[in-house]
C-alpha cells in the first residue's frame, strides 16, 4: 500500500515540484517589482506634495500673516490660488493633504487667523467631502472626517456628530466624544448619560485634557456616579478630583460600596484629593472586606487623611503578615496626627527587625 | 522497492510534509501580520503622544536596566534614560555585583548616597548590598541598586521587589529607546477595558551603522558590516512579521528581554522571573499567560511595530554562535517547564496553536534542517542523487528568500527606516545570501544549543558589546 501510494506521489511529483519552484521565483521577482514601482510611486507623490506644499503655505501664511491687511492683489492673488486649489480637490490624495495641513495649521493658532483657515476650508469644499466620508463603511475614514469637521469647527454638524458617541467602534466613538467636548465643553459630556460602550483609559485622559482647555463648570457630575456603565462612573470620579468638588465627598465615598471592583479603586484614589475628617472612617468601615490590593490603596491614602483616632488602626496593620501594607501602614502612621512618627518609633522597639527597617526607610524619606 | 529506497522516501516525504506545514505558517503569518500592521497604523493616525506626556493620569512607568560590568558605557546609557519623555517615571539601575568599577561611577557622576530602603522581598532575591539616591534633584527619578551577583533574572527581580509604579519595562542598560518610546508602550495598557494587558513589547532593530549622540539615536543606517546586517533582516522579519501575526490571535509568546512593559501586579503574583533558565524573558512571558489562562480572566499581550529600542548586534560568528546557543537553550527549557500546555485545550490559542508553533517550527526546526541536510548529503555519498529532495531543499530555500522579500517589502511599506534605494536593495541581496552563509550557522549553533543543554551546559554566554562610542559622528 505505502509502495503504491509512494509511486503514484513520485510521478506526480516532478510536475507539482517544478510548478511550485516556478511559481516561487515569479512570486519573488513580483514582489520585487512591485517594492521598485512603490518606491518609485512614492518619489513621484513626494514630487507632488512639495508642490501642493507651496499652494498650502501659501493659503495659510495669508490667514495668519495678512489676515487684516491684504491688499486687492494680494486678495487677487489668493483667490487664484484658491481656485487652483479647489480645482485639485477633485484628487483624493490632495484633498487628504490639504485637509492635514490645515488641520495642523489650526491646531497651532487661535483667534482670527484660526477664522481664515475655516473659511479656506470651506471655501475650498472640503466639509461636503468629510460629510460624505460620514456615511463610509471604513470606520477610520468616519473618524477621520470627524476628526476633520471638529479641528476646523465646523459646528454647523454638531448634532449629526453626536449619534457617533455611542457608536460600535472605539475610534469614531472617540472621535465623536472628543468632537462634543471640543464644541461644548462641559456641556458636550451629556453623553455620558447614554453610552453604553466602556470610555477606555487613553480616550478619558483624552477627554480630561480637552476639558482642561475650557473653563470650569459647576455641571452636575454626581448623577453619572450611579451609571450602569463603570467607566463613566469612573471618569467622574476622576472629574471631581481633577476639578477638587469637595462638596460630593459623600457620594465619592457612597462609590467606595460599588460592585466593581475599579470604580472602588478609582474612589480611594479620588479621596486623596477630596477628604474631610470622616474619610478614613470611610475606609476603616471597609478595611477587612476588601481585597489585599484594594487595602493597600487604602492604607496609602491614609497617609493624606488620616487623623490622630487612626493611630490605633494603623499599629494594627503593622501585626499584619505583608510587608507592604506594614510598610504603607508605618508610613501613614508616621504623617498621622501630632507625633506619628514617634508611636511609630516606640512600636518598632518592641516589634521585629522588618518594622525596624521600615522605620529606618521612612525616616530616610523625611529627610530627603 | 528496496528498503533503502522506501527509507528515502519516508524521509522525502516527511521533509515535504513538514516544509508544506512551514509554507502554510509563513503564509498565515503574512496575513495575519499585514492585517494588524493596517490596523495598527490606522488606529495611531488618531493618537496624539503630546496627550499623554503631559498627562498626569499616564501610568507610572518605573524602567528597570540590570547592568553586569558595563562601567564603559554606564554614565552616557543612564543619563539617555534619565532623559526619556514620560511623565511618571522611575529609573531603576541594578548593578548585578559587578566586578568592574560602574558602581564607583555612578556614584560619582551622578552625586549618589546610599539610602536605608526597606527592599519588600516580594519575589526571593540575592541580598541587596546598598540603594543609592542622587543629592541633585535633577537626577530624582533615578535609584540605583547594588546587589550581590544573581544574573539578570535574579537583577531584574530585585528592580520588580524595588519597583512602586504600577508598570516597569525592562531594558538592556546598552540599548538606545527613542525619546518617545515609553509613550508608545503605555498605551497599549491604557487603551482596552475588557481584557487587562499583561505585558506589551515594540520593535528592536539593530544599532551599528547608526548615528549616536549622547545616547540618542540621530541617524539611522543600514549596518556596514555582514553579521549585523543580515541580523537587520532577520530582525525586521521576526518582529514585523511573526510577533504581528501572533499579536493578531494574541498568541504571542515572546517580548524581548531587551525592551518590554510589564503589569507589575501580575509579575508578582507569577512568582517574578524564573532564575533557573537563561530564557527568563520568554519564560516570564509564558508564565504570565498561563497564570491568567488559569484563573479565566480575560488578557491580552500587546506588541506594537513601532521601532522603539536599537541594539548592538553581534558582529563576529563567535559572539553570535554563543547568543543564539543561548537563545535556543532558553526556548527549550521554557517549553519543558510548560510542557503541560502542549495542545491541551484548556489553554486555548496558547495550549493549541502558540505552544505547538513553538515546539514544531522553533525547537525542531534547526533540528529537522540539520538532519535533513546530513540525511541528503549521505544519500548522495552512498545511494543516488536524490533530485527529488534536493529539489524541496531548493523550494524551501527559494520561500525562505521570498519570505525575506516580503519582510523588506513590509518595511518599505510602514516604516521605513531605510530610505535610501542602495540600502533596500542591500537588503535583498542580503535575503539572498542568507540562506547559503548565515542560516547554516544558525542552524549549527541551535544544534550545539541542544546539546548543550542536554551536557547541562547552563551559562550565559557573554556577549561582548563594543559600544556606540564608535558610531558618534565626528
Amino acid at each position: 500500500m505505502a509502495d503504491k501510494l509512494i509511486t503514484y506521489l513520485i510521478n506526480i511529483n516532478w510536475q507539482i515540484q517544478n510548478i511550485a519552484l516556478a511559481s516561487i521565483v515569479v512570486l519573488m521577482v513580483c514582489l520585487l517589482h512591485f517594492m521598485i514601482f512603490y518606491l518609485y510611486y512614492k518619489g513621484r507623490i513626494e514630487k507632488k506634495r512639495n508642490k501642493w506644499r507651496m499652494i498650502s503655505d501659501m493659503l495659510i501664511s495669508k490667514a495668519i500673516f495678512f489676515e487684516d491687511q491684504r491688499d486687492e492683489i494680494e486678495d487677487e492673488i489668493l483667490a487664484s490660488v484658491t481656485t487652483a486649489a479647489k480645482k485639485l480637490t477633485d484628487n483624493r490624495h490632495f484633498r487628504i493633504f490639504i485637509a492635514e495641513e490645515l488641520m495642523s495649521a489650526k491646531k497651532n493658532i487661535s483667534g482670527g487667523s484660526s477664522d481664515s483657515l475655516k473659511d479656506f476650508y470651506l471655501q475650498l469644499g472640503l466639509e461636503q467631502y468629510a460629510l460624505r466620508n460620514l456615511a463610509s463603511r471604513k470606520w477610520y475614514v468616519k473618524a477621520k472626517a470627524i476628526q476633520e469637521l471638529t479641528t476646523m469647527h465646523v459646528g454647523e454638524f454638531v448634532d449629526q456628530l453626536h449619534a457617533y458617541t455611542n457608536d460600535k467602534n472605539d475610534h469614531v466613538r472617540m472621535e465623536a466624544q472628543a468632537a462634543m467636548v471640543q464644541f461644548n465643553g462641559f456641556d458636550g459630556l451629556d453623553f455620558l448619560d447614554t453610552i453604553t460602550y466602556p470610555i477606555s483609559n487613553w480616550q478619558q485622559i483624552k477627554l480630561l485634557q480637552l476639558l482642561s482647555q475650557q473653563p470650569p463648570s459647576n455641571i452636575d457630575i454626581s448623577k453619572w456616579f450611579s451609571s450602569a456603565n463603570s467607566s463613566v462612573v469612573i471618569f467622574a470620579l476622576k472629574l471631581a478630583r481633577n476639578y477638587h468638588r469637595f462638596e460630593l465627598h459623600d457620594a465619592i465615598a457612597a462609590c467606595l460600596d460599588n460592585e466593581d471592583p475599579q470604580v472602588r479603586l478609582e474612589a480611594i484614589h479620588c479621596l486623596n484629593e477630596i477628604y474631610t475628617d470622616e474619610t478614613s472612617d470611610h475606609f476603616i468601615a471597609r478595611f477587612l472586606r476588601e481585597d489585599i490590593k484594594h487595602q493597600l490603596a487604602m492604607t496609602k491614602v491614609m497617609q493624606t487623611v488620616g487623623t490622630d483616632r487612626d493611630k490605633l488602626f494603623l499599629l494594627d496593620l503593622l501585626t499584619y503578615d505583608n510587608d507592604e501594607l506594614k510598610l504603607h501602614a508605618a508610613r501613614a502612621l508616621a504623617n498621622t496626627g501630632r507625633d506619628g512618627l514617634g508611636s511609630l518609633e516606640e512600636y518598632s522597639k518592641k516589634s521585629d527587625q522588618a518594622i525596624g527597617k521600615i522605620l529606618m526607610h521612612i525616616k530616610g524619606e523625611k529627610a530627603a | 522497492m528496496s528498503w533503502q529506497t522506501f527509507i528515502l522516501h519516508i524521509f522525502t516525504y516527511g521533509i515535504l510534509l513538514y516544509s508544506m506545514i512551514l509554507l502554510l505558517c509563513y503564509l498565515l503569518i503574512g496575513a495575519f501580520s499585514i492585517m494588524e500592521t493596517r490596523s495598527y497604523l490606522h488606529k495611531n493616525s488618531f493618537t496624539d503622544y503630546r496627550v499623554l506626556a503631559s498627562s498626569a493620569e499616564a501610568p507610572s512607568m518605573s524602567i528597570l536596566a540590570p547592568a553586569y560590568n558595563e562601567g564603559a558605557t554606564i554614565i552616557e546609557n543612564v543619563r539617555s534614560l534619565l532623559s526619556l519623555h514620560y511623565n511618571n517615571l522611575e529609573v531603576i539601575i541594578i548593578n548585578d555585583g559587578s566586578k568592574d568599577d560602574s558602581l564607583e561611577q555612578l556614584i560619582k557622576a551622578y552625586n549618589l548616597y546610599k539610602v536605608d530602603f526597606f527592599v519588600n522581598q516580594q519575589i526571593k532575591t540575592k541580598p541587596v548590598r546598598g540603594v543609592y539616591r542622587s543629592h541633585n534633584p535633577v537626577y530624582r527619578k533615578l535609584i540605583v541598586v547594588d546587589k550581590e551577583n544573581g544574573g539578570k533574572a535574579d537583577a531584574l527581580n530585585v528592580g520588580v521587589n524595588i519597583a512602586r509604579n504600577d508598570y516597569f519595562v525592562c531594558i538592556d542598560v546598552d540599548c538606545v529607546l527613542e525619546q518617545d518610546a515609553l509613550l508608545k508602550l503605555a498605551k497599549p495598557f491604557l487603551e482596552t477595558s475588557n481584557q487587562r494587558v499583561i505585558a506589551a513589547g515594540g520593535v528592536v532593530r539593530i544599532a551599528n551603522g547608526c548615528e549616536i549622540e549622547g545616547g540618542r539615536l540621530v541617524k539611522v543606517n543600514l549596518p556596514k558590516q555582514f553579521l549585523p546586517r543580515i541580523q537587520t533582516l532577520e530582525y525586521i522579519r521576526a518582529f514585523l512579521l511573526s510577533r504581528m501575526a501572533w499579536t493578531k490571535l494574541n498568541g504571542l509568546l515572546l517580548i524581548s528581554g531587551a525592551f518590554g512593559a510589564f503589569d507589575r501586579e501580575i509579575v508578582i503574583a507569577c512568582g517574578g522571573y524564573n532564575t533557573n533558565t537563561v530564557g527568563e524573558d520568554m519564560e516570564l512571558v509564558v508564565r504570565m499567560r498561563r497564570y491568567m489562562e488559569e484563573r479565566d480572566e480575560p488578557y491580552k499581550v500587546a506588541f506594537i511595530p513601532d521601532p522603539l529600542c536599537w541594539t548592538e548586534a553581534p558582529s563576529s560568528f563567535k559572539i553570535l554562535g554563543r547568543q543564539r546557543n543561548r537563545w535556543t537553550r532558553g526556548t527549550i527549557e521554557t517549553l519543558r517547564f510548560h510542557k503541560k500546555m502542549f495542545f491541551n485545550p484548556r489553554y486555548g490559542i496558547l495550549g493549541m496553536l502558540s505552544y505547538p508553533y513553538w515546539f514544531f517550527f522553533e525547537f525542531l526546526a534547526p533540528i529537522i534542517e540539520f538532519f535533513g541536510t546530513v540525511g541528503i548529503i549521505i544519500y548522495f555519498f552512498t545511494y543516488a542523487v536524490n533530485w527529488q529532495a534536493i529539489m524541496i531543499m531548493i523550494g524551501v530555500v527559494c520561500i525562505g528568500i521570498l519570505y525575506s522579500i516580503f519582510a523588506i517589502m513590509m518595511e518599505v511599506l510602514t516604516y521605513n527606516q531605510y530610505k535610501k534605494r542602495k540600502e533596500i536593495l542591500s537588503l535583498v541581496m542580503v535575503a539572498i545570501l542568507e540562506p547559503f552563509v548565515f542560516h547554516p550557522f544558525v542552524v549549527w549553533s541551535a544544534v550545539v544549543g541542544n546539546f548543550d543543554l542536554w551536557r547541562k551546559n547552563n551559562s550565559w554566554g557573554e556577549m561582548e558589546r563594543k559600544g556606540f562610542v564608535a558610531n558618534k559622528k565626528a
